[in-house]
């Protein structure tokens, strides 16, 4: 029987939003996790941050937090150690994971908890109605920033790498198939997993949208010379330059719930904390 | 019977296994210490000084003036010699110069010999505290014999053991079962999170040290949503930070403990002192309005019943619990012959996930766990809060203790106090004509509080800070203003003979 992930909440993203296509692609993602009998629905516990990301709480069946702004990973991190044999996934834009829990992003990296983060990155703050993020262009004019954006943009990528992360991908909001295989890839990935969705804010920042052009496949890298460069190719801020999709970056390190000798005997045994 | 004895040196001189030893030779020759730390924020050099505290009978507090002046450096006897009273003695470490290393078990030795202790009580100690004590034994002789017997101590059958308020915290959360311990390092909350964290695999427990306070936090939750009994700790600063995420408990219900030792703010303040100044942000800490316990004991006894009592509470209520403490409890050494009252035990019997599918969330919720913006539901959940936070209260009034009445039962004169002052009010009132309204439960705010103040003839409110925030929330609960305030905010506690003084001349 196909598991049911639906809620009976309205879903209220803008019509044509990708953040609908994100959501199927979770689904599916989710539903083929499950139909394997590798997992139950109630295995899975995610969290979300605040933006328009987050109303993907509301619409999907899993237990969660609906967290604070910018600490949905750490809150994440907590979920994990409070039972290491839950599958915890984060949901949260590039507002809340660049700029106000940027502390969070680094430190997820270097802890590396067996968990994945799915980043909607749509170079703006939109649910509070446009203003820009780390990764807006240059330019970028806003009610909040009339005179528009005058910094470089930041390039989480370099600064995943930089932060000794085991798993970078990105991934396109408007190719399903695309966003499945990643997020597959991702949840499978021993350590944190990290997912940069592209995705357009149809109303906010359309300057930055229709990037599929410059998109292009890559296999499965883990070169970390590579990936430098591959991070390298698109600054989130020209018109030009390749964007690459694909895992950008995979490696293996130990998780924390293998080296904390009380999560790993959790894990080992199967055990929630109250039975230990 | 009460003797004072000030042991002064530099940071890493090692003051603190002067008093150690002694403290722990005294004790088991039946008397009560108590170890007052004095230390700066500095990790080499400076005046770091400890006052110990001796007494036939139980004790909480430490005096200013000393019978006994210890001095590992020139700057202790200049510092403190007008502290010393008429006789003291002035004990210097010039005097055991060629026992390297060992100069702080000399002056060990010289205080066991002044007070008549026989030598081999102390041996005991030191090859309990050494796998190599050849040395140190001959280094506690010679400082044992280069003194004279000045006090001599009988033995006495009591059979105190001391401990720590951060050391009564660890107790407290191992005895209910604590699973994660998740914090950020701050003084003086810190030595919790090492107590807890010293045989972490052992006691099937695990401590965490997140990158910021407001990690911390944020994973305490998490933790908790999970299914592990969690509890955070830091102080001022950090709590600050933690702000938010105590308001996301208001919300989720998410059940969540909370450590706070206090110390003087503003702002970095004086960061290795002490302050009662925290408890209006304990109050208060958190946008919106919603349920909370906040708890304060007075000594390490009800450090570890209170700590259990918030962890408890905090499951049964889904509720945030804060025990608030400050640097004096954390860190001051006391010793007692009380036993902590019964553990209130629980299970975590809520839904989890793994086990169930469960929604908490930041925003107001529906049934189902998803956002609301109904009028209906916010105005439902809101009087939910509020129903909550009525059944709390009321529980709470049944099961635990909420103020405690200490000295005269009958006197008219009232001294009201909390947390780590109310051990020298204690000691103080022995002698007086005084009745001492102890508050432990700062909220709920126990009824019987009114009815004391309107009973007493002459009230007096003790309190180490700036603006008597125990009296103003007492006004504001019972409208009863207490005029008589003595308050004491220079980063130090209240001495006993300093208290005394001051009470003896309102009452």
């Amino acid at each position: 029987m196909k598991p049911n992930l639906n809620t009976k909440s309205e879903n209220t993203w803008c019509p044509g939003c990708p953040n609908h296509m994100i959501l199927e692609s979770v689904k599916q993602t989710i539903v083929k996790l499950i139909q394997s009998g590798k997992h139950k629905q109630t295995d899975f516990a995610i969290t979300t941050d605040i933006g328009c990301h987050a109303k993907i709480f509301d619409y999907l069946n899993l237990s969660g937090i609906n967290c604070l702004h910018g600490r949905a990973i750490p809150t994440a991190i907590g979920i994990k150690m409070g039972n290491p044999n839950l599958k915890v996934l984060t949901f949260a834009g590039d507002g809340a994971v660049y700029a106000e829990g940027i502390s969070h992003f680094i430190h997820a990296f270097k802890y590396n908890a067996d968990m994945t983060l799915i980043l909607h990155d749509n170079q703006s703050f939109s649910l509070t109605t446009g203003q820009p993020t780390p990764t807006s262009q240059r330019g970028y004019i806003s009610k909040s920033a009339p005179l528009g954006v005058f910094d470089k943009p930041m390039n989480p990528i370099k600064l995943a790498l930089a932060s000794n992360a085991t798993f970078i991908a990105r991934t396109n909001a408007r190719d399903v198939p695309h966003m499945v295989e990643t997020f597959t890839k991702a949840i499978a990935h021993k350590g944190f997993s990290f997912v940069e969705v592209i995705q357009d804010c149809l109303i906010f920042n359309p300057d930055a949208n229709n990037k599929d052009k410059q998109m292009y496949k890559i296999k499965t890298n883990t070169n970390k010379k590579i990936a430098e460069k591959l991070a390298d190719e698109f600054d989130y801020n020209s018109k030009r330059g390749k964007i690459s999709l694909g895992i950008i970056y995979q490696s293996k390190e130990p998780t924390p719930e293998k080296k904390w000798p009380q999560l790993s005997e959790l894990l080992r045994s199967k055990k929630l904390w109250r039975d230990k | 019977m009460r003797l004072n004895i000030i042991i002064g040196g530099k940071a890493g001189q090692g003051i603190n296994k002067v008093s150690q030893i002694v403290s722990n030779v005294l004790v088991g020759y039946g008397y009560f210490t108590f170890n007052y730390r004095d230390y700066q924020s500095l990790i080499r050099g400076g005046h770091n000084f400890n006052t110990l505290s001796i007494s036939d009978v139980q004790i909480e507090s430490h005096e200013a003036r000393a019978d006994i002046l210890i001095a590992l450096d020139e700057r202790t006897i200049k510092t403190h010699r007008q502290a010393l009273k008429k006789n003291g003695l002035i004990i210097t470490a010039d005097e055991f110069k060629n026992e390297g290393r060992n100069i702080n078990i000399s002056l060990a030795g010289a205080l066991i010999k002044i007070f008549g202790i026989p030598l081999v009580e102390l041996e005991k100690e030191i090859k309990s505290q050494f796998k190599e004590f050849d040395k140190a034994i001959i280094s506690a002789k010679k400082g044992y014999d280069s003194q004279k017997i000045i006090h001599q101590l009988k033995k006495l059958n009591n059979k105190p053991s001391i401990l720590s308020g951060s050391q009564a915290i660890a107790i407290g959360a191992k005895n209910s079962g604590l699973d994660l311990y998740i914090a950020y390092p701050m003084t003086p909350a810190t030595n919790a999170m090492n107590e807890l964290a010293k045989d972490q695999v052992e006691n099937k427990l695990m401590v965490f040290q997140a990158e910021n306070e407001i990690a911390a936090a944020n994973m305490a939750l998490g933790a908790s949503f999970a299914g592990a009994k969690t509890m955070t700790g830091t102080s001022g600063g950090g709590f600050d930070l933690m702000g938010e995420t105590f308001s996301l408990q208001g919300i989720s219900e998410i059940p969540l403990t909370v450590y706070l030792a206090s110390r003087p703010g503003p702002g970095t303040g004086v960061p290795t002192y002490t302050a009662q100044s925290d408890l209006n942000v304990a109050l208060r800490a958190g946008h919106g309005e919603f349920p909370r316990v906040v708890v304060a004991p007075g000594n390490p006894t009800e450090t570890i019943e209170k700590t259990s009592e918030a962890l408890y509470l905090a499951e049964k209520f889904r509720t945030l619990s804060i025990i608030l403490s400050d640097k004096h409890l954390a860190e001051s050494e006391f010793s007692s012959v009380e036993s902590s009252n019964k553990t209130p035990k629980f299970k975590i019997i809520r839904k989890i996930p793994g086990k169930n599918l469960v929604k908490n969330s930041s925003y107001e919720t529906d049934k189902f766990g998803n956002s609301t913006e109904s009028y209906r539901l916010t105005t439902e959940n809101a009087n939910r809060r509020l129903a909550k936070y009525a059944t709390l209260k009321d529980f709470i009034k049944d099961k635990f203790e909420m103020i405690k009445i200490h000295g005269n039962e009958k006197s008219k004169n009232l001294i009201v106090g909390w947390g780590s002052t109310s051990g020298v009010i204690k000691d103080v009132i022995k002698d007086l004509d005084a009745k001492f309204l102890q508050v432990l439960y700062m909220k709920p705010l126990s009824n019987r509080i009114k009815k004391e103040l309107q009973e007493a003839d002459n009230v007096i409110l003790v309190e180490c800070n700036l603006t008597g925030q125990l009296g103003r929330l007492i006004r504001e609960k019972t409208g009863i203003k207490i005029e008589n305030r003595l308050l004491k905010y220079n980063g130090r506690p209240f001495h006993t003979d300093e208290l005394k003084n001051l009470i003896e001349g309102m009452i």
